[in-house]
């Protein structure tokens, strides 16, 4: 509060004790004359009643007290009952008041024949006189009184002393008893006026804060309601009834649920339900049916107001307007429906053009490599040479774009499990090490020692990756240059990094890096490309948790890296189980001493062999593709067969449909072992024929249980 | 502004007509309760022929009053407390004045109640206010204290003014002498209904 806002709070205070003083003077006017009026009708009765006649002898007439109660009685009561008709209120009208009081008492006390008992009067009106709680009305009733003893005792000491010579100290001491009194009034006058002040003070403070809360909740930006527990509206704000057409009047004559749209009667009504239940507060959006039947979509937080015993009060409401954010929520949803739609289609078309080209390119690619074996001219395979390229190059691209596809659909799926960083790094480098040779470009992995790094990731796709990163560093890097790959690993991430001593990428193309089809620049250059390999490689990184990027090195050239989780080496978390469950090996018969393992990942391979090293009679196959799991199969056939889903030739699922539709397969139980753990995966291969599904990591007790689980028939049958 | 100043002229001038008014009314009030009757020649020793039989051996007090007067009760009050300061020490007669004609309705009073209330007081009647002009007696309430020897010791009335309670010179003085102390007055101002004065005025002019 600043200081305008204090002086006009104390301009309040005043006007507000002002306001309750002239109340209080105008009230004890009222009762005033009322009591003149009694009086002096209390009077001429007292005066018939003790002294209706005089007396000589046997005649008798009125008494003059009669006639004084009713003429000076008068005379004393009239003019302050007129005062208070035409000055309510007015000083001189309590100050009148306060003389008359006290002459009345006078004439009483005549009247009564001075008893002793109606002197008390005067000590009574001088009580009532306190009512006005003005302490100046007491000086003429106490100067009157003073007066009165003073005179009479100067020049009529018998009529009111009983002597004839009263001593001038009498006077003093009837006096000084009124004064006695007065002085308790007086300290009663001032105190309740300052408990006047004391309230209007307060009253003010209470305005003011009212005038607060009114002008908040009127010029409020939302708007706001209190709605009684009768659910009808009490108060509403400015703002909520622009919002819904109506005036104040008019929302005060309705209740919440009559301008709400019949959809959302329902749950607000529920919602009311739950705040008087005890719900603190809820909010809902709804639907408002404005005056003008137009709709409002509307963010309504509601709350329940209790008294201090903890009962309801009413509802107090706040409501946004929202209707423009629906619309666009509503047309973001349409436009997203939309490319939905859009990218449906393009999935379909792809889909489709992907048959529709992968059918000649098959006829093509074939029919040269027949071509290519025969014993042509040079010119002749020259010729088959450049349509092979073309159409690998052809083929490459349908398989990228399929890819992108697939992702951008959400169809795509990857196996995440521990992949070996040393090994992908040096399978992928092992594929590009003789296009980097034919361009005297070395590739250097000595930042990448580490036998133990391994991180989350799909084997192919992380293999996919690292040649593309590869393939473009080669590509872009002159001849005789050199890539560097590192690998740096924090606490929960490890980054690959692959270094080229190239050109390096103009600053304001970076941002382009990763858009498909954008090749920088590079279309117009020798380098054969398709643009999108980044765009692929990105999707696909980001598919397995990871990020990607790209950045200019100062000593010239460029860095790709790729981020992804770290995990612990299997073997190790393998070793630190070890111990703790004992292959069931006894259950193998004698001539069933063979278990076939079909995984591509050589970390799984490594670690399938770590795991049965302590068991020298049984002879571990492995197979890193579909089709020569399948053939190892027929030959050995193995006590059981260990079966990942993702290999490079064909899926897993097929590789179990081969191996059951064969009568020499048929038989073998099949424990899938693979990094998808969807309830949809393993309901599908259980029921295509496995025996048992694990997902990596391997854990060896349930690598125990289940061989035990899968090989328990064969030995009661043997 | 011209309004405001008529109705104040206006306030002030009925206040001072009030003022006026009052003032003249308390002062005729005042001038009536302060203002004595009439006192005849009370003797200075007991008439010998009068029928009240006066003590031998203690002071006698007489209160004479009028059955029917309002000042009378006050002065009734007084002579109730001065009893109870000077009990057994004085034989107090009040005695009623009865008009000729009058019926013993017409006695019979609130205040001859009181006076019959008040112990060791005898109530005597009066008829035509023989013994009260023996003694002088005009005015209601005036009283009289002769000593056993029969010697008039004080005559006056016993009431500030007329009508009104409490302390007074007539009062004092007559407990005063009863108890033995003597007193500074031996008379005082008598506040009441007159007896019958016209009447007597008429007899005396008949005669």
């Amino acid at each position: 509060m600043n200081r305008s806002d204090d002086a006009l709070s104390a301009a309040r205070a005043e006007e507000l004790f002002q306001q309750h003083r002239e109340e209080i003077y105008r009230n004890t006017d009222q009762l005033f004359a009322r009591l003149m009026l009694f009086q002096w009708i209390a009077g001429i009765l007292i005066a018939l009643l003790i002294s209706p006649r005089t007396w000589e002898g046997q005649t008798a007439q009125i008494h003059i007290h009669v006639w004084s109660a009713i003429f000076v009685g008068a005379a004393i009561s009239i003019f302050p009952i007129w005062l208070t008709r035409v000055c309510p209120g007015a000083a001189i009208t309590r100050h009148v008041i306060a003389v008359a009081q006290t002459l009345m008492s006078a004439l009483l006390i005549s009247l009564t024949g001075g008893r002793i008992e109606t002197h008390f009067h005067i000590f009574g009106s001088l009580v009532i006189l306190s009512f006005y709680r003005d302490w100046r009305v007491l000086i003429p009733a106490t100067l009157i009184v003073a007066l009165d003893h003073f005179l009479r005792g100067i020049y009529w000491p018998y009529s009111v002393y009983g002597v004839l010579a009263a001593s001038p100290w009498r006077s003093m001491e009837h006096a000084g008893w009124v004064l006695f009194e007065d002085i308790f009034l007086v300290i009663s006058c001032l105190r309740s006026i300052r408990e006047m002040r004391s309230i209007a003070t307060r009253t003010a403070a209470l305005e003011a804060n009212e005038r607060n809360f009114r002008q908040l909740f009127e010029e409020a930006p939302i708007g706001m309601a209190v709605v009684g527990l009768d659910e009808r509206f009490h108060q509403a704000n400015t703002t909520l009834c622009k919002m819904v057409g109506y005036s104040e009047e008019e929302l005060t004559a309705r209740t919440p649920l009559d301008i709400t749209h019949p959809e959302d009667v329902s749950p607000s009504k529920a919602l009311v339900s739950e705040m008087l239940d005890g719900t603190a507060r809820n909010v809902i959006e709804k639907r408002y049916v404005r005056k003008d039947r137009e709709i409002v979509w509307a963010r309504k937080t509601g709350c329940l107001v209790r008294d201090s015993h903890g009962a309801p009060r009413h509802f107090l409401i706040m409501v946004d307007d929202i209707s423009e954010r629906r619309r666009t929520e509503q047309a973001l949803l349409d436009a997203k429906e939309e490319a939905d739609r859009a990218n449906h289609a393009k999935s379909e078309f792809l889909s489709r053009m992907s048959h529709e080209l992968r059918t000649p390119l098959n006829a093509i690619l074939g029919f040269g490599q027949l071509l290519q074996r025969q014993n042509g001219n040079e010119a002749q395979n020259a010729r088959v040479g450049h349509i092979l390229k073309a159409g690998r190059h052809l083929l490459n691209l349908i398989n990228e774009v399929l890819d992108i596809s697939r992702i951008d659909a959400g169809n795509f799926q990857v196996s995440l499990e521990p992949v070996c960083v040393r090994d992908a790094v040096a399978e992928a480098v092992d594929l590009i090490r003789p296009l980097a040779t034919e361009r005297r470009i070395a590739i250097a992995t000595d930042g990448i020692a580490e036998d133990g790094c391994y991180v989350v990731a799909d084997q192919q796709r992380l293999m996919q990756v690292m040649i593309n990163l590869l393939s473009n560093g080669v590509k872009y890097t002159p001849i005789g240059g050199a890539i560097t790959l590192n690998a740096l690993r924090t606490h929960d991430r490890v980054r690959l990094e692959v270094h080229d001593s190239g050109a390096g990428i103009p600053a304001d193309k970076l941002e382009r890096l990763f858009t498909p089809f954008d090749r920088l620049g590079a279309e117009h250059s020798a380098v054969e490309g398709t643009g999108l390999g980044l765009a692929l490689s990105q999707r696909l990184v980001q598919a397995m948790n990871g990020q990607i990027g790209a950045q200019n090195r100062s000593e010239g050239g460029s860095t790709f890296w790729i981020e992804l989780p770290y995990c612990e080496s299997p073997l190790a978390r393998i070793r630190a189980q070890d111990g703790k469950a004992a292959l069931p090996m006894n259950a193998l018969n004698d001539n069933r001493r063979t278990m076939l393992y079909i995984e591509d990942n050589l970390s799984n391979l490594t670690l399938m062999e770590q795991v049965l090293a302590d068991y020298p009679d049984i002879e571990l196959l492995t197979a890193m593709q579909g089709r020569v799991g399948l053939d190892l199969a027929r030959q050995h056939s193995p006590a059981v067969i260990l079966l990942d889903l993702h290999l490079p030739d064909m899926p897993g699922w097929e590789v179990l449909a081969r191996l059951r539709s064969d009568a020499a397969t048929r038989d073998i139980p099949v424990i899938v072992i693979s990094a998808d753990a969807t309830r949809r995966q393993i309901n599908r291969l259980i029921e295509a024929g496995a025996q048992r599904y694990l997902t990596k990591p391997i854990d060896l007790v349930e690598f125990a249980r289940a061989l035990e689980e899968t090989t328990a028939p064969t030995v009661a049958a043997a | 502004m011209q309004n405001r100043r008529k109705i104040v002229l206006k306030t002030i001038g009925v206040g001072v007509l009030w003022i006026a008014a009052v003032a003249f009314g308390l002062r005729y009030m005042l001038n009536y309760e302060t203002t004595p009757g009439p006192t005849g020649a009370v003797p200075i020793a007991w008439p010998s022929e009068s029928r009240i039989a006066r003590s031998a051996t203690q002071p006698t007090l007489l209160l004479f009053a009028h059955p029917r007067c309002p000042c009378t009760r006050a002065t009734m009050g007084e002579l109730a407390e001065m009893m109870a300061q000077t009990a057994g020490k004085v034989q107090t007669y009040v005695i009623f004045f009865t008009p000729a004609g009058a019926d013993s309705n017409w006695t019979e009073s609130d205040l001859h109640a009181s006076a019959r209330a008040i112990p060791g007081v005898k109530v005597l009647s009066d008829a035509r206010g023989v013994e009260a002009k023996r003694f002088g007696a005009e005015t209601s309430g005036q009283a009289m204290l002769f000593g056993r020897d029969g010697k008039l010791l004080f005559s006056g009335g016993i009431t500030e003014s007329r009508g009104h309670a409490g302390p007074n010179a007539g009062e004092s003085a007559i407990v005063s002498i009863i108890n033995g102390h003597g007193a500074p007055q031996n008379r005082s101002m008598v506040f009441g209904c007159s007896f019958s004065r016209r009447e007597r005025l008429a007899q005396n002019t008949a005669k």
